[in-house]
Parts: structure tokens; C-alpha cells; sequence
């Protein structure tokens, strides 16, 4: 077989090949969706493979996106040029900020979305970028690991191309589970991909089973809202996108209701029909987003447990029970759902239900997210291991982005760790790995003071350049607002209060961005200006912070993994002291980094011995 | 391979009569040693381990075994548990010197326990002003731990607030305060505890060294007089003076004659990087380059209150006649050590009350990477190593 890798955009490739891709995508989740346009920006004819077209970027689980840390990414993939945050904008029926009473650092933006319109924003946005969809369930890889030659539909259909973005989500070999029922299936009402995950373990890929689970939909005119407690939507002309003109709507309303001594007690006494406690489910659930089985077994004596009631879209008829999520029978769960208060006729649209599937193991794929094993098949979203849909898209764009740099003949681009929630997932996924649904948190970054919402863009788009997934018009706006930024920041460094420079005013804890503004006659009107000043007074606040957790992370990385295994005898080591050399005989530590944590192990041992590896490695090599 | 230090050998309880001693040892063969005196199987004290029988013939005992790792020093150990008096004890810390056991020096199983990880710098000293004063053991949280669970509670809040509904700033605040006042009562007892450098009183001969020193200590233990180089040898005290311990050391006077300068030298030859100098001189001749390059020097402007005044700038103007300049003498003499102990713990407070301010000004992510600085402080008092040595040299034998 010929190998069919075109070098640039536009060339004509091998014969046989009548489609001439570049890039093929397959699956079109919120994974797929952003690789596809990534690639397409980059300058790769890309074409999206998915079952359904109407299904593109659905939503299956809760209808939102972003939180903490979470909204933090979806501005992050904004500023690399992705199309999640615009439609998210676009679809929004409520924003809340979270977190608002515990630091700007962890403000999580989050709206409820509407799921359809969701779907038809990103169709339209993969449209835009040019990118080709063709409806089909993909069901063998083509060609040598080494080097993946095209795909293979159900229908028999071939298509071809030099690299390949799998992104097929909780579909690999998916099962759906619902009290003793368990049926194929990679979400409700889709087909399982159990043909690709037979090739793809065929090939010797290593595959793990995770699991995840979804709440019941209720009939929203079945419930008496009279119970319940609207949640209040925040007014900031928040919008996760630089591209969005106004601030998102408030269009529709959430509740929250608790569930009650009497919902515990019929989980509790149902269990043994859950196939989560039954033994029937094997795989690992995501610890941070348990199901309501989980929650009852690991707090007995709670209850109470918070149920937040989201529409689906607007004016939707179907309410989504977030909190609630259950592989009970379905007659259990009417019997939950219905001891809820202002729920005791509700009538369930959707049965709650989990689904296991296959994702890759840690170790299979590099940190440009290409399967180590092969030279162009590269993998994101949910079978990288994750989960949320802001985790998928991130990871989407990165490997889309690769797959087509990879096609041109570029380097591969590897997003830093202290820069951005997209660079702390992929490092976290490729050097730690996971052994259960890894979700973002905001507490997952050592640098979090500076991994912020309102400064995505500015630190990204060193990055976005490097990608070339940025448009021209966006690097534009950018440095517009860039130039604002840096203006500001002179005007306060050069500024006086009472003698004292208004740097040091911004750093006291009780200065609000506000505060500053009006010291320095910046009276900001625009959302984009509003933000810059909060952005120029949070890094000025926290400035020290980052600077030593940067620090802190170079040393780690220059020497934390020096190994010390060539050391036999630390007493040969003159320069360091004698404790020192007595414990590090003793304890024999791997590296660097764990030489540090002992105690009687000081920093000038560290310097010494570093010197010491340094010095032999010289003499080893003449 | 890995090394284990010596066998060492010490009483642990104080040398009176009393209801049981407890016979300390620690290092490479602590159990087979024990084994084969008590007569016991090869391996009976091997690992965490009780044997009751007959110690070569001396007493009948109780020993307790801990492996490597799990014991106080982090080395195999055993502690045997005689009849409480001093002669027993003596026969069997005699008995375990003649196999091959060293009798241990002042605070040596507390060193190696701080060697090997098993304890803090910090709680050395909390030991050790334990150990100065009733000798209550009482086990407390230690500050580090406490640190952790804070740090927790902050991220459980920051990342699972919406999801629990967990409204937990206001006991973020509360626990921030408690911890504050807790690192407070700590420094005062770790300032107890720690030994603070040496300081050299110095100067040219009869620049009123030695009626300071007695100034400082309250009590006349050098001879003063006027006759140049009354004070030959080095006088040295530890006195407490502000509440903190400090080595006071007179030496002999410069004064051009070989012999004081031959003194001098012997001074220096002693002396340590962490030493302070008062350097004393009524005329403010620069002292000597070499001693403000290389230590932290004070320079005193000695008999201020006579009529002949060289007074210069940067020099302090001292009576120990009408008590001028005495108190910024003391403040230099006991001044917080950098990097020591109780210095860390006074930044920690510092940055206690920083993280407060934060909470308090809604942002717990500011306060809860402040936390984070303050671990890192508490995680790395080892290196304040000196100020440790300085207190584990007055250990007593058996701690
Ligand atoms: C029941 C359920 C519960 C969930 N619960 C949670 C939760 O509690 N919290 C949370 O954060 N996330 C949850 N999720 C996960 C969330 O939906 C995913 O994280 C996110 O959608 C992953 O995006 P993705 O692009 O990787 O995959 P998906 O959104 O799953 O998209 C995969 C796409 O690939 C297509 N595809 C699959 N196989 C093939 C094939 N062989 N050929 C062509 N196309 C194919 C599919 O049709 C689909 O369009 C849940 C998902 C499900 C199904």
C-alpha cells in the first residue's frame, strides 16, 4: 500500500484516494467537533464522521457548561480559536457566576444551555470552517498501527487521509445499565461502537472500563414549582467569548429543591437493584460526580441532598434533575422522584440510567495527544479518560490541531502547564493518569492565582499563535485589548496615592479592580474594558504568588527528576553535610525531588548535589 | 545498600529510684542483641515485637521491639523496661556495651530521629522545652498536620461549594484565627527552647568588654580593672535576657601585644558563621575587615559617658555607667536568627494574618495559596538545622 501523507495544505493526493482529506475526525461530540475546526483552521481539508448530524455536540448529560475551573477552560479554548464558547454564548438561558465569595482566582462562569440550539451553533460552526460531515458509524481503522491509512464505515464506505482524530466519547464498546437491564448502547437512543473497540483492542491498544452516569428528565408542567426555591441568575454582562458582543441573557429560570428523609430511605432499601452496589457495573464512576447511589452509601446520615432543576431549552417541556443521577429500576425512580417536594405527581420523560464503555489507558498517547504507537492517530475527549464536555473540546482542539500540524510536516505543540487548565489536564493525563473519570478542578493547578477567567486570553495566545489556530481577526481584537491592557498597566506602575505607588494599593487584599479604576480616571463602560482593568489589578495582586509558584515549578522541573541512582556512597560527596550524606545513605532516595523532602537534607545538599550529577555526567561523556 | 548507624545505649528515665527504668537502644542489631542476651529465639524481637524474661541474668524485664522505619529514631530499637533502680540499670547498660553498644550522647536518639524524618525541626525544641520543664508528654496535633486539614477544608470549599451547598468561609476564618493564636503560643515556647548564636564581646583592651559582660549577665564574674589586658581567658555564659538564651563570650582585649593578639586568633580559630560581635572601641576604630565581612558585627561606641567622645556615625554610643545605648545592645544580641525555628514561625504568623485578611476579604483562593506558603515554612524547618544543633547539644544523655 502506498502511503497517501499530502505534506501541505492543498496537494493532490495518491490516485487512489478520490476524497483527498487531510485530517478525518471521527465522532462528532464536543471532542470532535473542536478538532475538526482546529484542523480546518490550520489549513487541512478535514472531514467529521459521526452517526447522526442532528446529534453534533449534544449534550448528554446535564444541560450547561462551564463551572469552576471549567468555565475557566471553555474562555482558554476562546482564546485558542475553538467555537465552544461562542455557542455556548449564543445558547445561553442563564448565567451564574460560581464561587463569587472566594477569590476572582476561582470565579467559575456557567450557563444552562439549550441543548438543541447547542447542537445547531456547533453544526453551523463546523460549516463555517469549511469542514466536510458525513454521516456514519466508523468501524475498523485502516492500514499498520505505525500508520494509520483510513477508516472503514458500516456501510462499507472507505474514506482516507494522512492523520485521524478519534473522539467517539462514552461510545467504545458502551453499555447502558438501568436496575437489572443492561443493553449496547453509547448513549440513550445511540448505538454502541463495539466493532471499533474490537479493532482498536485487536490492535493491542490497552483499554480500560470507566463508567458515568445521568438523572431522570421530568415533565416540567408536572411539577409544582411552589416548592421550590428559584436560584438566582447573576447580571455581569458575562460572555465566555472575546467574539460575543453583549453579556449572555437571563432567559429562563433554575430551582432547587432537596430531597427528603423519605428519597434516602428508598435508595437505601433499593440497592441491592442498583447495578452500580449489585456487582453488575465494573467499571470506575468519576468520585466528584456520584451518583445518588453513591451519595446515600458514602453519607448515611445525610440528607437533604441539593436537586437543581434545569430546562432542557427554552420554554422546554423537559426539566433536568441535576443531583439526581440513578441506574435504579424505573420504578424506583419514580418512587424518588416523586418523594421529592413539588414533585408528587411529576412524571418522568427520561429514566435516569449509567453507562461503561472502553477509553485508552495512561501511557497509550504523548502529550500532543497522539497514540504513542502510531504516527497519525491521534485521541481526545472522554476515551483520553476524562469527563464534562469542557474537558472533551479542549482536548478536542489540541489533538485536531496536531493531527493537522503533523500532515504539514510541523512540530507538534505541547500546552504549558503553568499557563493554562488545558496544559495542567494534559500533563496530569499523561504523567499521573487516572484510574477514574478525571474531571478539571481548580485545585489541580499549583499555579491557580494565575490560571483565572478574565485572563484566558492573554494566556493563551502565545499558545494560539504557536497552533495556528487563531484567525486573523481575532488576533486583531486581541491586540486591541492588548494595547489597552498594557497602557493601563503603565498608568498604574507610574501612579502616586499619598505617596505611596498604587502597585502596592492593589495588592491589599480589601482593593476591588474598581477601586483602582477610579484612582486612575479608568472609567470602563464595555464589558472587554471592564475586564482588562480587573485583569491589570489581579495581576498586579497576585504577581508574588505566581512568580514563586513559577519558580518553585522550574526547579522541580530542572532537577526533580535528576535520578540519584549513580550515587552509591553519599560520604564520597564531600560538599554535602554530614547529616545530610548520614540520611540520604539511609533513605536512599529515587530523585532529586524526593532528596528534598527529607529532612536534615537542606537546600545548599540539593546544590551540592546536583553539582555532583552534573560533574559526573561531564566525565561520563569525555 | 542502605547503612544503619551504631548501636548507642542510654537510660531514658531520670537516675533515681523509682517504680521501672527504661533502658533505651537504638541502631543495626538492637533486636538480635536483645534476642541473645535474653536468650530468646533469633527473631522473637525481630519487627514490632514484646518478650518478657531474664536479662543476662540481671533482671527479670520487659522489652519492646520496633523495626526500622516505625520507631521513634526511625532505626530498629528496643526499650527494656527493668526494675527502677539506678544499679540495675547501670549492669544492663554495662552488659549491652560489653555486645557491641556505645552509650549514646546528649540528644542523640532525638538526632536521629530528626535525621531520619521521624520528627521536624520544630519539634525538637517543643521536646526539648518539654523535656527542660516537667517532662509532660502530652501528644498534640502537631502544626502541620493541622495545616493539611485546613488547606483541605479550603479546597473542599472552593471546588464543592455549589454542589454541597457547604457554607464554610466563616469557619474558614475561625480555624484561621485558631491557628494563628496556636503558632503564637508556639513561638514563645520555641524562642524558650532555641539557643541563640554566640555573641563576642571584642575590642581593644579595656574598652569596657568585661563591665558589659557583667552588665548583661547581672553578676560580676570577670575581674575588671583598668590595668590594659586584665582579662586573659575567654569568659563564657548562657544567660537568659529577654526571654531567650544566649552565649555571652568576654574575650581578651587587641592591643598591639603579641600575646592579645595571639588571643584574638584563638577567638576566631572558634568561632562559627552564625557568631555575632559586639565589637566595643571608645575611639570607633574600624574593626577588622575580615570580622564584618565574614560575621554580624555591632559596633559600639564604648564609655560614651566620658569627656573624650570620637563618636562616629553607624557607631552606637554604650555606657554600661549610665546605661546608654544597653538596650539596643540587647536587641542585637537577641535577635531572632534567620531561618531559625522561631523565625520561621514568626513569618508564619505574619503570613497567618495575611491569609485572614484575604478570607475576610472574600477571596479564600488568596488565602488558601497563602496556606500554602505557610506548609511550605512548616514543612522545611529543617533547614534551620544550626539552631537545632545548638539546642540538641543540651539534650540530656537518654533523649
Ligand atoms: C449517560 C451519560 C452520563 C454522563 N454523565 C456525566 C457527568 O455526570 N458528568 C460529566 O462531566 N460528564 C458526563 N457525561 C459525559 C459527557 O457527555 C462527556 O464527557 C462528553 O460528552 C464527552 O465528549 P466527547 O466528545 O468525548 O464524546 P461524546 O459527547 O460522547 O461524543 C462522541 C461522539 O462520537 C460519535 N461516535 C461514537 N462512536 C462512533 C463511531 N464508531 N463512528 C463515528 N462516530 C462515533 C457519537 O455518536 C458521538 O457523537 C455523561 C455522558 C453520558 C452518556
Amino acid at each position: 500500500m502506498r502511503r497517501c501523507r499530502g505534506k501541505s495544505p492543498g496537494k493532490v493526493l495518491c490516485g487512489e484516494v478520490k476524497q483527498g482529506y487531510q485530517v478525518v475526525v471521527i465522532g462528532g461530540g464536543h471532542a470532535g467537533v473542536e478538532a475538526a475546526i482546529a484542523a480546518s483552521a490550520i489549513g487541512c481539508r478535514t472531514v467529521l464522521i459521526t452517526p447522526s448530524i442532528k446529534k453534533i455536540a449534544l449534550m448528554s448529560c446535564n444541560p450547561a457548561m462551564g463551572g469552576i475551573a471549567k468555565g475557566t477552560l471553555v474562555r482558554e479554548i476562546d482564546g485558542l480559536g475553538g467555537a465552544a464558547a461562542e455557542s455556548a454564548d449564543k445558547t445561553a438561558l442563564q448565567f451564574r457566576m460560581l464561587n463569587m465569595k472566594k477569590g476572582p482566582a476561582v470565579w467559575g462562569p456557567r450557563v444552562q444551555t439549550d441543548v438543541l440550539e447547542y447542537c445547531l451553533a456547533q453544526k453551523r460552526n463546523l460549516q463555517k470552517a469549511g469542514v466536510r460531515i458525513i454521516q456514519g458509524m466508523v468501524e475498523k481503522l485502516e492500514g499498520h498501527n505505525s500508520s494509520i491509512e483510513g477508516v472503514l464505515l458500516s456501510d462499507g464506505r472507505k474514506v482516507e487521509a494522512g492523520a485521524f482524530v478519534l473522539a467517539t466519547g462514552t461510545f467504545l464498546n458502551g453499555m447502558l445499565h438501568r436496575g437489572k437491564a443492561a443493553w449496547p448502547g453509547g448513549r440513550r437512543g445511540d448505538v454502541s461502537a463495539i466493532a471499533l473497540e474490537r479493532d482498536i483492542r485487536e490492535r493491542m491498544f490497552h483499554v480500560k472500563r470507566f463508567k458515568t452516569g445521568t438523572s431522570p428528565r421530568v415533565v416540567r408542567k408536572t411539577i409544582d414549582s411552589k416548592f421550590l426555591e428559584e436560584q438566582i441568575s447573576h447580571d455581569l454582562s458575562f460572555r465566555f467569548s472575546w467574539s460575543s458582543k453583549s453579556g449572555v441573557k437571563n432567559k429562563e429560570n433554575c430551582w432547587l429543591t432537596r430531597t427528603t428523609g423519605a428519597t434516602e430511605k428508598i435508595v437505601k432499601e433499593s440497592l441491592k437493584h442498583s447495578p452500580l452496589y449489585s456487582g453488575r457495573i465494573k467499571g470506575k464512576g468519576p468520585r466528584y460526580c456520584p451518583s445518588f447511589e453513591d451519595k446515600v452509601t458514602k453519607f448515611p446520615d445525610r440528607t437533604g441532598h441539593p436537586i437543581h432543576l434545569e430546562p432542557m431549552g427554552e420554554n422546554s417541556r423537559v426539566m433536568y434533575l441535576n443531583g439526581l443521577s440513578t441506574s435504579l429500576p424505573e420504578e424506583i425512580q419514580e418512587k424518588i422522584v416523586r418523594s421529592l417536594p413539588g414533585f408528587e405527581n411529576a412524571i418522568i420523560s427520561a429514566y435516569g440510567y449509567s453507562v461503561e464503555y472502553s477509553c485508552f489507558e495512561t501511557g497509550e498517547f504523548d502529550n500532543s495527544l497522539r497514540l504513542k504507537r502510531t504516527d497519525n492517530l491521534y485521541v481526545a475527549g472522554q476515551i483520553l479518560g476524562t469527563s464534562g464536555y469542557e474537558e472533551a473540546a479542549a482536548t478536542g482542539l489540541l489533538a485536531g490541531a496536531n493531527a493537522a500540524r503533523n500532515i504539514l510536516g510541523m512540530t507538534k505543540i505541547v500546552p504549558e502547564r503553568m499557563s493554562s487548565y488545558l496544559g495542567v489536564m494534559v500533563d496530569d493525563l499523561v504523567t499521573i493518569g487516572t484510574d477514574e473519570p478525571y474531571r478539571l478542578f481548580s485545585s489541580r493547578s499549583e499555579n491557580r492565582l494565575n490560571l483565572r477567567q478574565d485572563n484566558a486570553d492573554r494566556r493563551v495566545f502565545s499558545l494560539a499563535c504557536r497552533m495556528g489556530t487563531l484567525s486573523e481577526e481575532k488576533k486583531e481584537a486581541y491586540a486591541r485589548r492588548n494595547k489597552i491592557y498594557n497602557s493601563l498597566r503603565k498608568e498604574i506602575s507610574a501612579k502616586r496615592i499619598h505617596g505611596k505607588p498604587l502597585e502596592d494599593i492593589c495588592r491589599r487584599p480589601e482593593i476591588s479592580p474598581e477601586n483602582i479604576g477610579r484612582m486612575v480616571g479608568f472609567d470602563a463602560e464595555e464589558i472587554n474594558e471592564k475586564e482588562i482593568l480587573s485583569t491589570a489589578v489581579l495581576d498586579i495582586k497576585y504577581a508574588g504568588y505566581v512568580k514563586r509558584a513559577e519558580n518553585r515549578y522550574k526547579v522541580r522541573m530542572r532537577y526533580g527528576e535528576a535520578s540519584l541512582s549513580s550515587v552509591e556512597d553519599y560520604d564520597e560527596i564531600q560538599t554535602i553535610s554530614i547529616e545530610a550524606r548520614e540520611s540520604l545513605n539511609r533513605r536512599r532516595p529515587k530523585n532529586i525531588s524526593e532528596a528534598e523532602s527529607i529532612p536534615a537534607v537542606r537546600q545548599a545538599d540539593i546544590d551540592a548535589l546536583v553539582l555532583h550529577l552534573m560533574k559526573e555526567r561531564v566525565s561520563r561523556e569525555t | 545498600m542502605e547503612q544503619q548507624s551504631e548501636l548507642i545505649v542510654a537510660l531514658a528515665t531520670p537516675e533515681t529510684v523509682s517504680a521501672i527504668s527504661l533502658v533505651r537502644l537504638s541502631g543495626k542489631g538492637a533486636s538480635k542483641t536483645v534476642e541473645m542476651l535474653m536468650k530468646l529465639k533469633p527473631g522473637r524481637l525481630t519487627g514490632r515485637k514484646r518478650a518478657v524474661g531474664n536479662l543476662a541474668g540481671i533482671d527479670h524485664l520487659v522489652a519492646i521491639a520496633w523495626p526500622r522505619g516505625k520507631s521513634y529514631t526511625g532505626e530498629e530499637m528496643v526499650d527494656l523496661m527493668c526494675h527502677g533502680s539506678p544499679g540495675t540499670a547501670r549492669r544492663i547498660i554495662e552488659e549491652l556495651e560489653k555486645n557491641g553498644a556505645r552509650i549514646a550522647l546528649p540528644g542523640e536518639f532525638t538526632r536521629r530521629a530528626w535525621i531520619n524524618g521521624r520528627i521536624s525541626a520544630l519539634d525538637v525544641l517543643t521536646l526539648f522545652e518539654r523535656f527542660k520543664g516537667n517532662g509532660r508528654q502530652e501528644k498534640q496535633k502537631n502544626l502541620s498536620e493541622e495545616l493539611k486539614e485546613l488547606k483541605s477544608e479550603m479546597e473542599g470549599l472552593i471546588e464543592f461549594s455549589e454542589d454541597h451547598e457547604v457554607s464554610g468561609e466563616e469557619k474558614i476564618n475561625v480555624l484561621l484565627k485558631e491557628l494563628k493564636n496556636k503558632a503564637a503560643t508556639l513561638v514563645i515556647n520555641v524562642r524558650n527552647a532555641e539557643i541563640l548564636p554566640r555573641v563576642f564581646l571584642m575590642g581593644p583592651v579595656n574598652a569596657g568588654k568585661s563591665t558589659l559582660f557583667n552588665k548583661l549577665i547581672g553578676e560580676e564574674v570577670v575581674v575588671v580593672s583598668s590595668t590594659p589586658g586584665t582579662t586573659r581567658d575567654g569568659a563564657v555564659r548562657t544567660v537568659t535576657i529577654s526571654g531567650r538564651n544566649v552565649e555571652i563570650c568576654d574575650t581578651a582585649g587587641y592591643g598591639g601585644e603579641e600575646l592579645d593578639a595571639k588571643a584574638l586568633e584563638i577567638v576566631m580559630g572558634s568561632m562559627k558563621r552564625s557568631d555575632r560581635i559586639v565589637w566595643m572601641d571608645p575611639k570607633c576604630f574600624t574593626p577588622l575587615k575580615h570580622l564584618t565581612e565574614k560575621y554580624d558585627v555591632l559596633k559600639v561606641c564604648s564609655l560614651a559617658d566620658r569627656k573624650e567622645n570620637y563618636l562616629k556615625t553607624e557607631w552606637l554610643p554604650v555606657s554600661s555607667v549610665s546605661g546608654q545605648g544597653i538596650d539596643e545592645v540587647i536587641e542585637f544580641i537577641t535577635k531572632t536568627e534567620r531561618e531559625s525555628p522561631s523565625w520561621r514561625l514568626e513569618r508564619m504568623i505574619e503570613l497567618f494574618a495575611e491569609a485572614i485578611k484575604a478570607s475576610e476579604s472574600e477571596d479564600i483562593a488568596l488565602a488558601a495559596e497563602i496556606v500554602g506558603e505557610i506548609f511550605r515554612e512548616a514543612e522545611e524547618p529543617e533547614k534551620c538545622g544550626d539552631a537545632v544543633e545548638r539546642a540538641l547539644e543540651r539534650f540530656c544523655v537518654g533523649k
